[in-house]
């Protein structure tokens, strides 16, 4: 079993070991490609569109054959970890942003710069959002195009903010202000205040990570060797929720519940990511007024937004196949490309130029205004920070739990909690 | 050979004094009639919501306003539920049939001879639950796609060829099978094989029928390795099928709701179809 | 050791044949033969993964030759058992057998006593609907109740505030999320115990349920002397599977009804070691994880099995 599995990998990886290859200016014989999307794994608009743009990717290269593997977003790691290891061939990958360190350094992700010339990345890469770009760095080497992803938006009831006596034309921009209409609506309705996604285990750290930053702070360190998450900017954001779950404003909800509230209509406001969308505005259809803002910040702090979703990452190590997988990622990454990921499965074009271009987006987002608060969000994106090394996930987990036994629990020494786990959290970096 | 003859048990159904009290009936039967509410309740609320339109999928009401098949139609336009119920039940069938022949050798086995490490062997099956299959999966996985078989229906079949559970009943009830048969049978010169498949396995055919019907429900309902291996929606099961309606931006609820009362007829049929058969053996069989 | 036939240990005695070696070393390997395809199955694909994962628990590596495997020795042990929420999840792994057992074996036990002397057609229509809950797929069950159960638009809830009741939160109050959780997943077991136990009981041999009727016992008297004790191997073996398989069992629930939450009030063993473990790739922790769980849980088996001994004695 071992030496299979030794082979299998020298063969799949062994072009990356070796260094900056050359590959061919253009595919000219035939070649199959595949690319793993979760997109797929479900039914609907997303797979839809993703089909489509196959289909239109296959049409203008007639040479790129491509195989869409449709893969769960929960266990897409470890099924690209298995195909790897099995020596099934992994070309393009639909990679979540949190694992994207891991996939550089066990998965076989090739840096942009070291396969394609500089000029050619240069010129697809003009037009994208700067900071969009930083999303899919690492350690200076461009891993991923942010492909489908989005930003934390605070969501809204127009329809209890005027039961509750509030404008919905002014929505809350501070968490002051979230605080102010929350006790508002809870004194006048029966409906809940806020949710935040901020919480469970199936948002990781994402949404944490924005607000934390939107006071300053940070939970890990910038060349991601200490963990910061018990420094003062951050105790007091999440001090600041747990006045927020103290007052009744906010409660510990699992992500369904959430999602459901807020589309049954019994939610004021929600922050969560954009991505949740379609699903509010199908409750919403018919029954109430829904809305969304930008993200609240801290006082006169500015918000650090940060993104969720995933980005598009080369792992293939024959030069062919990774030309045919950078050419695809061009085209999905193209203001065409963008254009149906934001019209058709509700993401962010990371080319801002194409939503005024009525030949893109221009006539669609009139008729979109939910949008607007995202783009309103793209200039201050900042990168969702993967956390390094093997454990990865169980770092951001030991952190979570911490933080949300410090909002909710009993015990209302948030620094200690939070000191705590640091100390444990550090232990687990590499 | 005929067993009944032979058999001290072979009597008429006891008389009717045996029945409990009124009101110790009236309390069970209220008591019953409770619990099965409890348990088709919420298959109900499945049924109504599976009904309901988009925007009224969160709504309280014990009934439709507008019922519609809108889901229905949607659901089997979105995935292709037909060809994956046939997949699912010729995976769930196989598995079923083979669980139940390598169950009846092992419980056989257990329950007749004594041999070196039976015990071992025992607790080493029983021990087989303790195993999170998440574990076990990627090396799993390995193993099938050296075999070749990734994208087919035997990669689902192939890891569940043996079930503990299978093994442990029958093992069970044939050690409590009454020994004056088989004894009856090995005088007639009756070979082992002969005596398990010939008289054994006809007189266990209530336990063989029950344990048939939840071999191919746990299949059925499995979802876990065939996510793993789903490749192509046409060669997957139907669980992946639900799944495809569970999305991280926000389940499709109505045509999940569609999906699945579509994915539990078959099995509800099955179970009926079954169940006649279990109490049709026990009425048959004069043995017990 | 020579193999017997359990319980026919004269008559081979009475009837001396005539055996060639090949026929003594057949008899002899018999039993292994017809174990053989079950335990290549298990040794296959579950205890050779299962030895391997053993070795893993006291490395650092992510299956890919590329990468070195790096011998830590005790250190991912260290890491989940220094995990705050472990205690709390081994306390509530408890909490969830103790609340499991009646509703998956105590429950359908009495259901299959009352419903074996009911009219045919009660019995089966009474049975039929009980079974219904083991056809639903589990992360459909989960969400029917989360509608039902919703603290707020919970149809449930309604019933209750129009009995003039306060809401209850069932899945969001950190003392009641657990009980919740516990009866959902017995709602879906009571099915399967019950029809594993109607078996069981139908093929109690009436004779004797008659000949102690005709010496005056009363139903009752019936039910502790006769059926029980001959239900008792099923009985314990139901109790095995709850307690090996209970905290598998509630995870789909978990997971789809509270992820583990508020604040782990519902995680358990499983869940935890799945959240830090097998969700994640690292194969240290998975695989430490995995031998946590089966070391834990085989001496719990142990003991049972040695209770199951005692206990089965006298159905012989």
């Amino acid at each position: 079993m071992k030496t299979t599995i030794l082979t299998g990998l020298a063969l799949a990886l062994g072009a990356t070991a070796g260094h900056a290859q050359t590959i061919p200016a253009e595919v000219t014989e035939p070649v199959t490609i595949t690319f793993y999307n979760y997109n797929l794994s479900s039914a609907g608009n997303g797979a839809e569109a993703t089909k489509k743009m196959i289909a239109e990717f296959e049409a203008s290269h007639p040479n790129i054959k491509v195989e869409g593997i449709p893969v769960s977003p929960q266990n897409f790691v470890t099924r690209v970890q298995a195909d790897i290891v099995a020596g099934q061939p992994v070309d393009l990958t639909q990679m979540g942003f949190n694992a994207l360190d891991f996939a550089s350094k066990n998965l076989g992700a090739v840096a942009l710069e070291d396969i394609i010339p500089q000029a050619e990345i240069d010129a697809h890469l003009e037009g994208m959002v700067p900071n969009g770009l930083e999303l899919g760095r690492l350690d200076g080497k461009t891993y991923g195009l942010a492909y489908t992803f989005s930003t934390p938006i605070l969501f809204y009831n127009a329809d209890i903010f005027r039961e509750a006596g509030l404008d919905p034309d002014a929505p809350p921009q501070t968490w002051e202000e979230v605080k102010a209409a929350g006790l508002n609506v809870k004194e006048a309705t029966d409906a809940l205040p806020l949710a935040t996604g901020i919480y469970g285990p199936s948002a990781m750290d994402w949404l944490m990570q924005g607000v934390v930053r939107s006071n300053g702070g940070a939970v890990i360190n910038e060349d991601r060797t200490q963990m910061t998450f018990a420094e003062p900017e951050s105790v007091e954001a999440v001090e600041m929720l747990r006045e927020l779950a103290k007052l009744g404003i906010t409660k510990n909800l699992d992500i369904t519940s959430q999602m459901e509230g807020m589309a049954a209509g019994n939610t004021a406001m929600y922050l969560q990511t954009s991505a949740i969308q379609g699903f509010l505005v199908d409750g919403a259809e018919g029954n109430f007024d829904l809305r969304a803002t930008t993200m609240p910040r801290f006082g006169d702090k500015p918000v650090r937004p940060n993104n969720s979703g995933s980005a598009l990452v080369i792992h293939a190590s024959e030069p062919l196949k990774q030309r045919a997988a950078w050419e695809l990622m061009k085209y999905l990454t193209s203001k065409r490309g963008y254009t149906i990921i934001t019209s058709e499965i509700g993401y962010l074009p990371l080319r801002p130029e194409i939503v005024e271009d009525p030949e893109y987006l221009g006539e669609w987002v009139k008729d979109h205004p939910l949008l607007q608060p995202n783009l309103d969000q793209l200039s201050v994106l900042e990168p969702w920070v993967p956390m390094p090394g093997p454990n990865y996930l169980q770092i951001a987990t030991s952190m979570m739990d911490a933080m949300e036994q410090a909002t909710f629990g009993d015990n209302d020494d948030v620094k200690g909690i939070l000191e705590a786990a640091q100390t444990q959290a550090q232990n687990l970096l590499p | 050979m005929t067993i009944d003859a032979t058999l001290p048990g072979a009597m008429p159904r006891p008389a009717r004094r045996a029945r409990p009290a009124r009101w110790e009936a009236g309390i069970g039967h209220g008591l019953m009639i409770l619990t099965a509410l409890i348990c088709v309740f919420p298959i109900y609320w499945m049924i109504v919501t599976s009904l309901r339109p988009e925007n009224a999928i969160f709504s309280t009401r014990l009934w439709p306003d507008t019922a519609s098949l809108e889901n229905y139609a949607y659901a089997l336009r979105a995935v292709p539920i037909r060809q994956m119920l046939v997949n699912t039940f010729i995976v769930s069938f196989t598995v079923t049939v083979i669980q139940l022949v390598t169950g009846i050798l092992a419980g056989y086995a257990f329950a007749r001879w004594r041999f070196r490490g039976s015990a071992l062997f025992f607790g080493a099956i029983a021990l087989t639950w303790l195993v999170p299959l998440q574990v076990v999966m990627i090396p799993n996985y390995l193993l099938v796609s050296r075999l070749g078989m990734i994208d087919t229906l035997g990669a689902l079949i192939l890891p569940h060829v043996a079930s503990a559970f299978a093994i442990m009943l029958l093992a069970q009830s044939m050690r409590s099978f009454p020994s004056e048969v088989i004894e009856a049978a090995r005088m007639d010169g009756a070979s082992h094989a002969h005596i398990l498949w010939q008289v054994i396995v006809p007189n266990l055919r209530g336990t063989l029928a029950s344990l048939a019907i939840l071999i191919f429900i746990s299949t059925w309902n499995e979802y876990f390795w065939p996510l793993l291996l789903s490749r192509t929606p046409e060669n997957s099961v139907v669980q992946i099928g639900l799944q495809m309606f569970i999305t991280s931006e926000g389940t499709q609820w109505g045509p999940l709701m569609a999906a699945s009362t579509m994915a539990s007829l078959p099995i509800l049929l099955i179970y009926l179809v079954l169940q006649r058969q279990v109490i049709a053996s026990f009425m048959k069989s004069g043995l017990r | 050791m020579t193999e017997t036939s359990s319980s026919l240990p004269t008559l081979s005695r009475t009837r001396p044949r005539e055996i060639t070696p090949r026929q003594r070393l057949y008899r002899r390997l018999r039993p292994y033969l017809y174990l053989l395809p079950a335990i290549l199955c298990f040794v296959v694909w579950i205890y050779e993964p299962l030895a391997r994962a053993f070795m893993l628990s006291f490395q650092q590596w992510n299956l890919l030759p590329t990468t070195p495997k790096v011998w830590i020795g005790l250190e991912n042990y260290r890491n989940i058992f220094a995990l705050p929420k472990f205690w709390q999840a081994l306390a509530n792994t408890w909490y969830y057998l103790l609340g499991l057992l009646p509703l998956a074996v105590a429950l359908p036990l009495a259901i299959a006593i009352f419903t074996q002397d009911l009219p045919a057609r009660s019995r089966n229509l009474y049975r039929a609907l009980i079974f219904v809950p083991m056809i639903v797929p589990p992360v459909v069950g989960a969400a029917v109740w989360r509608w039902l159960l919703d603290s707020n638009h919970g149809i449930v809830n309604l019933a209750l505030q129009g009995l003039g009741l306060e809401p209850v939160g069932f899945l969001s109050n950190a003392s009641i999320a657990l009980w919740t959780i516990t009866f959902i997943t017995g709602w879906k077991l009571i099915g399967f115990s019950t029809l594993i136990l109607a078996a069981a009981n139908a093929s109690i041999d009436e004779a004797l349920i008659e000949a102690a009727r005709l010496d005056g016992a009363t139903r009752w008297e019936i039910v502790r002397d006769i059926r029980l004790p001959l239900l008792s191997p099923t009985i314990l073996l139901l109790v095995l599977m709850v307690v090996l398989l209970g905290a598998q069992w509630s995870f789909a629930y978990i997971h789809v009804l509270t992820e583990g939450g508020p604040l782990g009030a519902t995680t358990n063993i499983y869940y935890l070691l799945w959240q830090f473990g097998f969700g994640s790739l690292s194969v240290g922790w998975s695989s430490a994880s995995a031998v946590i769980l089966f070391v834990g849980f085989g001496l719990l088996a142990m003991a049972l099995f040695a209770l199951k001994a005692r206990f089965s004695f006298h159905d012989d």
